[in-house]
């Protein structure tokens, strides 16, 4: 249990950086032909389909964020664009199948011959490497470099802040304390990994978990050169096994990669090399990165993270420039928790009058719109999770309207005939998140509810709203939040956010900390089901008894409006990754 | 003046009257046998651009109190969200020049659609709030501590004068936000509003007071070793009569034009405290934090920036003329 | 002058000890007053318990105020070592120590910021002093006439207007409307060109701000100067107007400026925080404001000590200064 709070903690670091590494969009407007491709672009064509399939190599694939990078250490890279960026130069045993639609939510052999052969009991992987895969300085890759850059992952004083989900699964009770520190000479000292000979590794878990190739799949799964490890500094210059190597990095400015001459195409089906020159410009000034991406200076915001308000315009307004953008569902919701153990929140009627009296509309209007902000929210299982039903609508909240009458009825039936007073806790570095918060203490206050807006700082999301002491403390009864899985599965996005047992002191996400025996039990159900859509059943019924509890307002599905410039080739929105898949991208003008 | 970076240190130097100009108005005095408030009063009533800047200043002082009545009468509630005006694709408002209309005078604000006019007129209540009383904090420290300074001397002058340099060195508008965003959103028993503009006053009054400190100082310095204070000395009167009796009189000319004069620099700095994010925390207005929330718009609903820009400017430069021209009156030597 | 040279000098050194022990003592007292842990900020939230001793122990935040403090003097001067069991990590001098928040060192960070901040500066002290001082020297020699009345009008709207508007207008009108490139930093010697073109218009509107200031103060200065008797004594010989005002009336009337341009100088390099927020441009005072947000104490440390030498400085230099221009002031 205590292994499993550990996993959920990840995940909440993952939600606090913005970004999921696996989980998509496409919904329900994904109309069956996921690899169909298209040479003419039209708005969110993007978000379906590849645009622009062709083979043309040459030019420079200008990427532009106006965010730094958590790290090029794979060991560290947690951001979903930091993720994508890895794609070029760190390959791991299994990789997302490179394909629009559903189908990207797939691993595929990447390192590996094949997929792993399991044990019985399902605690045991075995991997046979493919022969003639090199780093880029021309020696072999073997499985002894994959176990090693597994063991930097519990480096953790050297190198924090990565995904740890390797690091759980494969402590085994040794307290390894990475390779650093290893007592033993080769450094690989690790006792659940074993590499029989150089083309074989296996791996030894506690218990049996269906996840666990998504694990191997993160960056951190790929093989490091132990003799070109130089700690803390290895982002600076990291190996490369994947298309593209680094020429240069430059933190807080870019990087540049060159193509790698000794990747070899016959043992990667999953990845294109088709730019001479891959050139990333990290930029403070995001309005000047869309002016530039209008301009064709700037080829796609590796970030992702949707185009500013003023160029959202520009582009909405410009049929031209619409073509080229896209707005898929990122598979996060947005939405506002409901605090238990804050009176008179503790009574589901008050909740409910909460989720009546809330206005769909302007919080959805905080967020950016239908079309960069997402679609009004229904329910909790974002649409493109096996189980989810966008049109499961408890509240009737796609109508777009407060239900005031609702809303005075749920409050007399809680005995606040007159409303209550409460707070809305908010995180103050989300411009986007206080504008729904505002939005909806102004709607509260039609039926007399009075709330504070509590602004704390966004780096404190685990000691404030992630402490359930101090919720009750401070009366934190609404708190704004978001929240995206690190893996597509019902489990993977709706058990940290509402099963008893990931409920933590501190760095909490089960924010109403719901403990109610018949979900945890569903979700326990859920995770040992061998099919997947018996699994997806679950958590169907999970989601149904979560909004029946009344825990949640949810606000939208989540999008994100961006933009890319229409020279760029086999351009297609990737939701495995959650974003365009940087490694099949090319220039058609070859400049 | 009380922020460093941007905003020019420079203009204390024109400021009052040095002690030269207050020995010539004790003559005036003896031989118009008018005293110098009432020349000063004369002056200042045929300055026609310091009187306009004077009527301004009451008129928004007047808006700022009335401010309920204000928008019973032509506004909405300053928290009521109006997404009618608003188009749910882009969150611009519906219409022309930012949505100005007979109902919205001065037009909605964008994504929320609330009423511009009563933002601006709550925010002036805010900002003439946070500006007065500030200045008022900065006087009276800085009068506290120059005329000790400047009165006892030795020691005592020593350490206060070497707190006011140090205070001069000091990144102050970084300090600022940094106090400004780690104190507690609420004290007192306040609404967050309100604690929020205490805060504020705190903050900007204390960084304030070293320039009226140094000028009280140097004017107490000259004072105390005129005829007038010995004469009284050695008429047997102790230091607080000499102290408040004698010289604080003489001193309150300097004092009133430049805490006149503080209070515009005061409206800058709360402006740019809301700008940077740590002013008044939303829903309440303040016409800083309504230019930080027009960065995302001022391209396609530019109204959005100017309405609060201007009222700024307009408060600001009205400040600024009042001051100046209260200055010349009280200065007899600018003729 | 040699003895008030060292005695100014170490006067310098200790008034920024001060301001970086108080600035040490506020960022690590609200912290601990608000119950955040550095720790916490630097291994980010789902490290385990061990590791976050392992940084405690490593920077040290288990010591006193003043023990850590004194490890950063001494770490700014001599080098410093950060130990964790057998890793050793050394950062040499002049140490900073490393961000919490991307563990970056402190001292190349703030020596990348610096070109920025210092192109905003000196580029816009030069506008301004140009056009300051020229308009409020004419307007002193025409006084009461149309050009004096208007240029003080436009001198007193400048005072008035906050350097976020002007900023934001000047985007508006430049770069969205006559489709001006946005304001960047490009290295000068990178490209002099792009450089120039990129800050134009920071320059122009910061400039702005500060002429209008200079002006006033000019004309007052250059009225009173020629309301001087020797200006009276130097017409009566005979000299020529040209030579009066130039010699004369400048000379004496400009000399105040000085110390007014070192201090705003000296204010503006410790980083240009409101500018560089409307451009976002990634100077000193962007650090600062970032560095605050997100309570990053090594980073707050090392503006605040960079924004206070400056300002230490620029005093110093305008002291000196003072002897050499005005024959009056003795240094001694």
């Amino acid at each position: 249990m205590a292994g499993k709070t550990k996993v959920m903690v990840a995940s909440a670091a993952a939600l606090t950086l913005g970004l999921t590494a696996a989980c998509g969009g496409g919904s329900d407007d994904n109309k069956g032909d996921n690899n169909s491709s298209t040479n003419g672009a039209s708005f969110n064509a993007a978000a379906t389909q590849v645009v622009n399939a062709s083979d043309k190599k040459g030019g420079t694939l200008n990427l532009w964020s106006p965010q730094d990078a958590d790290s090029f250490d794979p060991a560290i890279s947690y951001y979903a664009w930091t993720i994508d960026m890895n794609r070029l130069y760190s390959r791991t045993l299994m990789t997302y199948t490179p394909k629009p639609g559903k189908d990207g939510l797939i691993l595929s052999p990447d390192l590996a011959q094949a997929a792993p052969e399991v044990s019985a009991d399902g605690k045991t992987y075995t991997f046979k490497l493919k022969s003639g895969i090199k780093f880029d300085d021309g020696s072999p890759i073997t499985s002894k470099d994959i176990k090693y850059g597994i063991e930097r992952i519990f480096a953790q004083d050297v190198l924090p802040n990565g995904p740890l989900y390797l690091m759980q699964e494969l402590d085994g009770g040794q307290k390894y304390p990475g390779p650093y520190k290893d007592k033993d000479p080769n450094k690989l000292g690790l006792k659940t990994v074993e590499t029989p000979d150089d083309s074989t590794i296996v791996f030894h878990l506690q218990a049996a978990n269906a996840n666990f190739p998504y694990e191997l799949a993160l960056p951190g799964g790929s093989p490091i050169p132990q003799k070109r490890d130089t700690g803390d500094k290895y982002a600076l210059k990291p190996a490369s096994s994947g298309p593209y190597m680094f020429e240069s990095v430059q933190p807080g400015k870019g990087a540049t990669l060159v193509k790698n001459p000794n990747w070899d195409p016959a043992t990667d089906p999953n990845r294109k090399q088709l730019p001479d020159k891959i050139v990333l410009t990290i930029t403070t000034n995001a309005d000047d990165m869309d002016a530039r991406l209008i301009a064709g200076t700037a080829d796609l915001d590796a970030s992702q993270s949707g185009v500013q308000t003023q160029a959202r315009t520009q582009i909405l307004t410009n049929d031209k420039l619409k073509q080229t953008a896209y707005n898929p569902n990122n598979g996060f919701i947005r939405y506002a928790a409901l605090a238990t153990t804050v009176a008179p929140l503790d009574n589901a009627e008050c909740r409910k009058a909460v989720i009546y009296a809330s206005d769909p509309t302007t919080l959805q209007t905080a967020r950016g719109g239908p079309i960069a902000g997402g679609d009004i929210a229904t329910n909790m299982l974002p649409p493109n999770i096996l189980g989810s039903d966008p049109k499961y609508d408890p509240y009737g909240r796609a109508q777009g309207k407060p239900q005031i009458d609702k809303a005075k009825a749920a409050l007399q039936a809680c005995g606040k005939p007159t409303g209550f007073s409460t707070k809305i806790a908010v995180r103050n570095n989300k411009p986007a998140e206080v504008a729904t918060a505002t939005a909806l203490q102004a709607a509260l206050k039609a039926v007399g509810i009075n709330a504070d807006i509590f602004q704390y700082d966004g780096k404190d999301v685990g000691t404030v709203v992630g402490s359930p002491s101090v919720v009750k403390a401070k009366g934190l009864g609404i708190m704004i939040s978001g929240w995206g899985a690190d893996f597509p599965t019902g489990y993977g996005y709706l058990a940290p956010i509402a099963m008893g047992k990931f409920i933590a002191p501190s760095g909490n996400y089960n924010l109403p900390e719901i403990n109610d025996p018949a979900i945890n039990d569903l979700f326990t159900k859920g995770l040992s089901e061998k099919d997947a859509n018996a699994a997806a059943d679950d958590y169907k019924q999970a989601n149904e008894k979560v909004m029946e509890g009344d825990y949640f307002v949810p606000f939208v599905f989540d999008k994100a409006l961006n933009y890319y410039n229409p020279r760029l080739t086999n351009v297609y929105f990737h939701q495995g990754l959650a974003m365009v898949d940087f490694a099949s991208l090319g220039v058609s003008d070859g400049k | 003046m009380s922020l460093g970076p941007e905003a020019p240190i420079s203009d204390e130097i024109v400021a009052p009257t040095d002690d030269a100009a207050v020995e010539r108005t004790a003559g005036e005095k003896a031989i118009a046998g008018r005293s110098l408030r009432q020349i000063a009063w004369r002056r200042l009533k045929k300055d026609r651009v310091a009187v306009g800047g004077g009527i301004v200043i009451l008129v928004l002082i007047f808006i700022a109190i009335i401010a309920p009545l204000l928008i019973k009468l032509f506004g909405h509630p300053f928290d009521e969200y109006h997404n009618e005006k608003i188009d749910p694709t882009l969150g611009l408002p519906l219409g022309h020049l930012g949505g100005i209309s007979k109902d919205y005078i001065l037009g909605v604000e964008p994504v929320n659609g609330r009423d511009i006019f009563s933002r601006i007129v709550y925010g002036a209540q805010t900002t003439l709030t946070v500006a007065f009383l500030s200045a008022f904090l900065s006087t009276i420290l800085g009068v506290l501590f120059g005329m000790t300074a400047g009165f006892v001397g030795g020691w005592v002058d020593s350490i206060v004068s070497r707190i006011m340099d140090f205070l001069l060195a000091f990144p102050q508008l970084l300090f600022s936000i940094a106090l400004v965003s780690v104190l507690p959103p609420t004290s007192f028993g306040l609404g967050p509003r309100w604690s929020r503009v205490l805060v504020l006053v705190a903050v900007i009054g204390f960084f304030g007071w070293p320039y009226i400190g140094r000028i009280v100082r140097g004017q107490t310095l000259s004072l105390r070793e005129r005829e007038f204070v010995e004469a009284s000395r050695s008429l047997g009167a102790r230091s607080p009569r000499i102290l408040f009796r004698e010289m604080l009189p003489n001193l309150a000319a300097p004092i009133l034009v430049y805490t006149t004069l503080i209070i515009p620099t005061n409206i800058l700095t709360e402006a740019a405290l809301s700008f940077l994010g740590v002013g008044i925390p939303p829903p309440y207005p303040s016409w800083g934090g309504m230019l930080s929330d027009a960065l995302q718009f001022y391209r396609y609903d530019p109204m959005f920036m100017i309405i609060p820009g201007a009222m700024i400017f307009i408060t600001v430069l009205a400040f600024n003329l009042f001051g100046d021209g209260l200055r010349d009156a009280l200065d007899p030597k600018a003729h | 002058m040699l003895a008030y040279l060292i005695r100014r000098l170490i006067n310098a050194v200790l008034t920024l000890i001060v301001v970086t022990f108080v600035t040490f003592c506020v960022f690590f007292l609200v912290p601990k007053a608000t119950g955040s842990d550095p720790a916490l900020l630097y291994v980010g939230k789902q490290a385990d318990p061990a590791a976050i001793a392992g940084i405690r122990e490593k920077f040290g935040f288990n010591d006193p105020v003043i023990v850590q403090y004194g490890k950063f003097l001494k770490g700014l001067v001599f080098g410093r070592d950060y130990v964790s069991g057998a890793d050793i990590t050394h950062c040499s001098a002049p140490c900073l120590g490393y961000s919490f928040k991307t563990s970056q060192e402190v001292w190349p960070l703030l020596i990348d910021a610096l070109p920025v901040t210092v192109s905003l500066a000196i580029g816009a002290a030069v506008l301004w002093v140009l056009m300051g001082v020229s308009f409020g020297v004419i307007s002193a020699l025409r006084r009461g006439t149309i050009w004096d009345r208007s240029v003080m009008t436009v001198a007193l709207a400048g005072v008035s207007l906050p350097i976020y508007f002007t900023g934001l207008l000047s985007l508006s009108i430049f770069v969205y409307w006559l489709g001006f490139p946005n304001p960047s930093f490009t290295p000068f010697f990178d490209n002099p060109w792009h450089w120039f073109t990129g800050l134009i218009l920071p320059w122009i509107t910061l400039a702005f701000l500060f002429a209008a200031t200079y002006a006033r103060l000019t004309r007052a200065n250059m009225l009173e100067t020629l309301g001087e008797d020797y200006i009276r004594t130097a017409r009566a010989k005979g000299l020529r107007e040209r030579a009066v005002i130039g010699k004369h009336g400048l000379r004496s009337g400009l000399t105040p400026l000085v110390t007014v341009f070192g201090l705003d100088l000296g204010a503006l390099l410790g980083g240009a925080v409101l500018t560089e927020a409307v451009y976002n441009l990634r100077g000193l005072g962007y650090y600062a404001l970032n560095g605050i947000r997100q309570s990053d104490l090594p980073v707050i440390l090392g503006v605040t000590l960079f924004a206070a030498t400056f300002i230490v400085i620029a005093n110093l230099i305008v002291d000196l200064l003072y002897g050499v221009i005005d024959p009056r002031v003795r240094l001694g």
